[in-house]
């Protein structure tokens, strides 16, 4: 890749206290990076710590956790040393976020524009008419009909898609160069969460900002991403670009989540899933933390897992991806033959 | 269940303000019930009357003879220990009748819904609309002098509250999963009701019959420091500031002179009603943290 | 908004006609001879062998619904019976001392939203750190103190040792001023009328001596606003909204004083119709201890000398204010959460 890095993680660790003290590791040695204009999905399980990365890069974790070690370097600053007053000139601005549930995410006792107008005129120093147009521009991009009537609403006026096409509408009323999408989509209906992919993907186009999509849904994964980023129980398991993960998975976990969405062209007697669930941070093993529910698992695995490049894009955090891989040949093999 | 019983035990007595509070309460049980050892009557007579003491009206300052001082020809001492049991008659009496009308009237409006529902909640805003303390007022002085008066007028005026906790409760339990199911299989409400929904509110009940219990004894102790209600020289701790009243007013430049006549029963006043806040509190969060403040 | 406003106030006359019956089911209680004496007016009527005839002529042995009727007729006319203790009318002596307690009540409240709110902020806002247990130390130590007993301690404290907060209304050269003449009576309330007539003299003498009372029920109402804001503070410092509000770079102030504070709100303002229920019940005490004219001192009076008409006419007329009250909390709850208005 040519292109300087927009975004770059590393080994990023954020740690939850909880009240006993007790230390949770629930991002632990994250690393990955984002080019200018790219889209990278985020993908794993519910409560791998996708969510607590993305906020972590905007520095808006918890009172509660604790980034306790990495880098995150933006735009070629570290962005955890920079002082909160420079950071906050960042969040909205340089980097914006949307959020998994609309509802809750816009305030209920504000209408849609004072939210919306709120972030222009505090990032673009711009006089309140001017801010006005800005806003009514963008909500017309996003594609809400009667703006001006709109403006004047307050969230609970505005239909789910409706809450979700404002929010997306304040994140980029600055035209920030990387937008963080936690889950955009997951509270949606599917028709809804179509349009809205679709409008997220058409905006990034027109304005040319970096991507980062957080979601356990592989569709839109496959849809939607250049580069994935895969991550199980706070650690990065395997990256790589769309196809080398679709169809080159070299991590028992990427091919555990790949078999468990139902597909049409290859039959299968039954739709796999992966056992068990993603264990609590306060319990993850020692090693490999994908241990007790892999089917490759030996000895070999209470050692932490070397990373393998691949490709200069594929990387794989296994001890057995070798194995992985002929297993996942045989497969292939037998299908062919059925 | 008995894992779980342990484990709230446990969590209810992690919390320093919890113990306090049950300290308190203990302390508090035990002066009341060795009332007659620690400040023995002296005479046949109702012990909860108390004794008068002197022949003048003017107070005296603690002393070997009367620990607390003298009030109103009385000992103040004799009057906060047999005050502590005036306090829990009131509070337990009160408290464990208006919730159990509260129960009833609750289940009943949650139990049929529609109108009866509607009647019952809006005599229920009634009853509201008068401040309890002025309503017990009323009622104390319209059913005349006597502690069993008082009683009736703060049970008339306190059960609004379970009962509303209550119909709320059958009103959110009649719409959930398990209910329905129920219902689907025949079970009558009633039976629901007090199979599924009765056994849920009761913790809510008791957490706030508890938080109840503070506002209840200042209330029924305002009633006899004004002079209504508890009959002259009965033992409360209210009747005994009320004698401390008039001692505050023309002294002044003699600073605090007749600080007993405030301090002692003030402040077992302040402690009896701080230990079931406490109580309460801590009850409250450790069985439904949804009702936290 | 403005629907809303009509829509609570059509239930108006509906929760007053509940209250009128509740008053006079509790007036069933007393003897026709006690009953007679909360509606006649005039002292002088009830004297000697009259009384039997005045009951048979005032139908007091009609039955219940009728007599019902003809008080409520009575009511509407501004006729409550005759008050010993206000040696007047029973209606006239409320209007009279009322401004008294509207006044105490209109100085205490605004230091117990103010404080109780700004309070309940910054405990919420140093949660589990020194600042938050000292405040909840603090409100629950307010909350348990009876409000008597905290009004006797202010006043030993206050007023024998240091002189500083005098009971009663004036001092009594105030007294005489007010008394005359030339003061003009506007509002009935003492602070406000000597502004009025410009003497700054009286209202400095009339706030001295609402201090006491003013802290007294201040301290003791408090606690409540303060717990609720602090818990519902909490409760929206994690909600979702108030992260977007820092993604987009708020600063930290914004984000509470805008975003966070309004939502907390929404539970203050539904809970503080009991604030207003607990001032009322409290200016009885209150008064009481500092032997301030008003209201609450004239019912806990007339109570004491077993004045029913007063009491009658008293109670009616606190649940008229304490429905009032609770309309002007429903409103302004609406003021505050955008999704209520609607409705
Ligand atoms: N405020 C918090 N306090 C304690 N632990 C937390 C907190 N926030 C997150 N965690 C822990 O961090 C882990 C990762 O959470 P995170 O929200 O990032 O998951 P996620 O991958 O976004 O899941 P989902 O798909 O459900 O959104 C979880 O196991 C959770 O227990
Ligand atoms: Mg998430």
């Amino acid at each position: 890749m040519l292109q300087k890095n927009l975004l770059e993680v590393r080994d990023l660790r954020v740690y939850f206290y909880s009240d006993e003290k007790r230390e949770l590791k629930a991002v632990d040695g994250v690393s990955f990076s984002v080019g200018k204009g790219e889209t990278l999905a985020l993908v794993g399980e519910s409560g791998c710590g996708k969510s607590v990365t993305s906020m972590a890069i905007l520095r808006l974790v918890d009172s509660k956790g604790k980034i306790t070690g990495g880098e995150v370097i933006f735009d070629g600053q570290n962005l955890l040393l920079l002082p909160e007053s420079r950071m906050r000139e960042i969040r909205g601005k340089d980097i914006a976020m949307i959020f998994q549930e609309p509802a809750s995410a816009l305030n209920p006792v504000y209408t849609i524009g004072e939210q919306i107008l709120e972030a222009i005129m505090l990032h673009q120093k711009l006089s309140p008419s001017r801010a006005k147009e800005v806003a009514l521009e963008m909500l017309r991009l996003v594609g809400i009909p009667e703006p001006e009537k709109r403006l004047n609403e307050y969230p609970h006026e505005l239909s789910g898609g409706m809450k979700q096409r404002a929010m997306i509408a304040m994140a980029l009323s600055c035209r920030p160069q990387l937008l963080i999408a936690d889950e955009p989509t997951t509270s949606l209906d599917v028709t809804i969460q179509a349009q809205i992919l679709e409008l997220i993907r058409e905006l990034q186009k027109k304005l040319g900002m970096a991507l980062i999509l957080i979601t356990h849904d592989l569709g839109i994964v496959a849809d939607m991403a250049e580069r994935v980023v895969v991550m199980y129980a706070g650690k990065v398991v395997e990256e790589g670009n769309r196809f080398e993960i679709f169809k080159n998975p070299f991590h028992p976990y990427t091919v555990g989540l790949l078999r468990s969405i139902p597909r049409l062209d290859v039959e299968r007697k039954k739709l796999d899933t992966i056992p068990g669930v993603v264990p609590e941070p306060s319990s993850f093993p020692v090693g490999c933390r994908f241990r007790g529910r892999c089917n490759f698992e030996t000895g070999e695995c209470v050692q932490e897992p070397p990373r393998t490049s691949l490709s200069n894009t594929h990387a794989v955090y296994c001890h057995h991806w070798e194995k992985v891989r002929d297993s996942n040949a045989e497969v292939l093999k037998e299908c062919r033959a059925q | 269940m008995k894992r779980e019983t342990r484990r709230l035990l446990k969590k209810f007595f992690s919390n320093f303000s919890a113990c306090l509070g049950f300290v308190l309460l203990v302390f508090f049980f035990i002066v009341a019930v060795g009332a007659p050892y620690i400040a023995p009557p002296k005479s046949a007579r109702d012990p909860y009357m108390m004794p008068i003491v002197t022949w003048s009206s003017n107070p005296l300052p603690p002393s070997p003879e009367h620990p607390f001082g003298v009030a109103g020809k009385r000992d103040i001492f004799y009057g906060v220990v047999w005050g502590t049991r005036t306090a829990f008659r009131i509070g337990i009496i009160v408290t464990v009748v208006s919730t159990l009308i509260g129960l009833a009237v609750g289940s009943i409006a949650g139990y049929f819904g529609k109108l009866v529902d509607e009647i019952l909640m809006r005599i229920t805003d009634i009853f509201m609309a008068i401040p309890f303390l002025v309503a017990a007022i009323v009622l104390a002085t319209i059913l005349g002098a006597g502690l069993d008066k008082v009683i009736i007028a703060l049970i008339v005026f306190s059960w609004m509250y379970s009962a509303r906790l209550v119909r709320g409760n059958i009103l959110q339990v009649k719409e959930e999963q398990f209910v329905m199911a129920a219902r689907a299989l025949g079970v009558s409400d009633f039976m629901i009701i007090l199979r599924h929904v009765l056994p849920n509110s009761i913790f809510p009940v008791l957490i706030q019959a508890s938080m109840r219990m503070g506002s209840l004894v200042i209330t029924a102790a305002a009633l006899s420091f004004l002079g209504i209600g508890a009959p002259q020289g009965y033992a409360d701790w209210g009747a005994l500031l009320n004698y401390a009243r008039n001692w505050m007013m023309g002294s002044q430049g003699e600073a605090l002179r007749y600080w007993y006549m405030t301090v002692f029963p003030g402040v077992a006043m302040v402690l009896f009603v701080l230990a079931w806040n406490l109580v309460g509190d801590a009850l409250r969060d450790v069985f439904d943290p949804r009702l936290r403040m | 908004m403005v629907f809303y406003i009509l829509r609570r106030l059509l239930f108006l006359p509906l929760a007053l006609f509940g209250v009128s019956l509740l008053v006079f089911t509790m007036i069933g209680f007393l003897s026709p001879y006690q009953r007679l004496a909360t509606f006649i007016n005039n002292p002088e009527r009830l004297k000697g062998e009259n009384v039997d005839k005045l009951i048979s002529q005032y139908g007091l042995d009609d039955p219940i619904f009728i007599q019902y009727l003809r008080w409520l007729k009575n009511v509407f006319r501004g006729n409550l019976g005759w008050s010993y203790v206000g040696k007047g009318p029973v209606f006239e002596v409320i209007l009279e001392r009322f401004p008294y307690t509207l006044e105490l009540t209109i100085f205490s409240v605004i230091p117990i939203i103010f404080l109780g709110i700004s309070l309940g902020v910054i405990s919420a806002l140093h949660h589990n750190r020194v600042v938050d247990h000292a405040l909840r130390i603090f409100a629950v130590v307010g909350w348990s103190f009876p409000d008597f007993v905290f009004g006797l301690m202010v006043l030993m404290v206050f007023y024998s040792a240091l002189g500083w907060f005098p009971p009663g209304n004036l001092s009594i050269w105030a007294e005489t001023v007010v008394k005359s003449p030339v003061f003009r009576h506007i509002t009935g309330m003492l602070t406000f009328d000597a502004l009025l007539n410009g003497r700054l003299d009286i209202f400095w003498d009339a706030l001295r001596h609402l201090l006491g009372p003013i802290f007294t029920l201040t301290y003791v109402e408090l606690a409540f606003i303060l717990r609720i804001t602090r818990s519902s503070m909490l409760e929206v410092l994690q909600r979702d909204y108030v992260r977007t509000a820092r993604a987009k770079g708020l600063s930290e102030k914004v984000v509470i004083n805008k975003h966070a504070r309004r939502n907390a709100l929404i539970p203050v303002a539904t809970v503080s119709g009991q604030t207003v229920v607990g001032l009322l019940a409290g200016t009885v005490i209150v008064e009481t201890i500092f032997n301030r004219t008003g209201l609450g001192s004239f019912m806990a009076l007339a109570a004491q000398q077993l004045d029913y008409a007063s009491i009658m006419g008293g109670t009616l007329f606190f649940g008229l204010i304490l429905i009032l009250g609770n309309l002007c909390v429903d409103v302004s709850y609406a003021f505050i959460d955008p999704r209520v208005r609607l409705e």
